[in-house]
């Protein structure tokens, strides 16, 4: 057992929002009252710090100067993005572990389980070229 | 919530057009910052794992990196309305290298859940009643 107080910070996605189609009241009123039980749990051990749904109806915005704005995403996606939790947890395989209790997944949800980074990929890109530039000049 | 989607729109930039880019969208998430618009923002690790099958039983990496469809980060907005949400969005200045920008407003209540608010009030009653017990 590890004995690192170190906490990595993941996000979970709960993709697919109209699992519940097709369910019955009782199979619905158990997978609520566990999903709610399961946001209580995490909340309380202080593995998990934020959690909130999203409307399904939002908007989609693109295009140079955001010309594009559309209606989405399609709320009878199983893609769609439908809430999230906000974890604090010990490492990835701890993430994965709170993932795969979701009551969800056996009704078709999918959980994404993606790590918070300190530093968005793209400017540690940018600074890599700008390092090697650097090495370029000093060279 | 604003989620920025597609996480490659930096390549083909220039090292020059990169920096400016990055410097324009620091200056313009510090302008959001300073409006107190901001409750919570970070950009996620391009690795990550897709859950799903009954008991969790299929863990498969993902998502696919070079999707324009992945989230690459996120930023939730401090009390401002759907217009706002999308002023917002519209202003970022990734847009035009094809980041894509989905806006959602984020809900008390699971609209799952409130399709089915007489089940939610029992599982709730029932909940109430473990924990007291």
């Amino acid at each position: 057992m590890s004995t690192s107080t170190v906490k990595s910070d993941y996000l979970l996605l709960f993709r697919g929002n109209v699992w519940d189609r097709g369910l019955s009241p009782a199979q619905l009123q158990k997978v609520v009252s566990d999903w709610m039980a399961w946001f209580e749990r995490l909340k309380r051990e202080g593995k998990c710090l934020d959690g909130n749904p999203l409307e399904e109806e939002g908007k989609v915005v693109s295009g140079k100067q955001g010309r594009t704005v559309a209606d989405g995403p399609f709320a009878e996606s199983k893609e769609a993005i439908g809430g999230y939790f906000y974890l604090q947890v010990a490492d990835e395989n701890e993430a994965i572990e709170i993932a795969r209790q979701c009551p969800g997944l056996e009704y078709g949800s999918v959980v994404e389980v993606r790590p918070v980074a300190d530093t968005c990929s793209i400017k540690q890109r940018a600074e890599e070229y700008s390092q090697g530039q650097l090495a370029g000049t000093m060279a | 919530m604003l989620l920025f989607r597609g996480q490659h729109w930096d390549r083909g930039l220039s090292p020059h057009e990169l920096k400016a880019t990055l410097d324009k969208l620091t200056a313009w998430f510090e302008g959001l910052n300073e409006r107190g618009k901001v409750k919570a923002s970070q950009p996620l690790g391009a690795q990550g794992r897709i859950i799903s099958g009954a008991n969790g039983g299929l863990v498969v990496d993902g998502p696919f990196a070079e999707s324009k469809e992945a989230v690459g980060g996120y930023l939730v907005l401090q009390a401002v309305g759907l217009k706002e949400a999308v002023e917002i969005a519209r202003s970022m200045p990734t847009l035009k290298y094809g980041l894509t920008v989905e806006v959602r407003p984020i809900l008390g209540e699971c609209p799952t859940f409130a399709r089915h608010a007489e089940v939610i009030e029992r599982a709730k009653d029932q909940l109430w009643a473990a924990a007291a017990a």
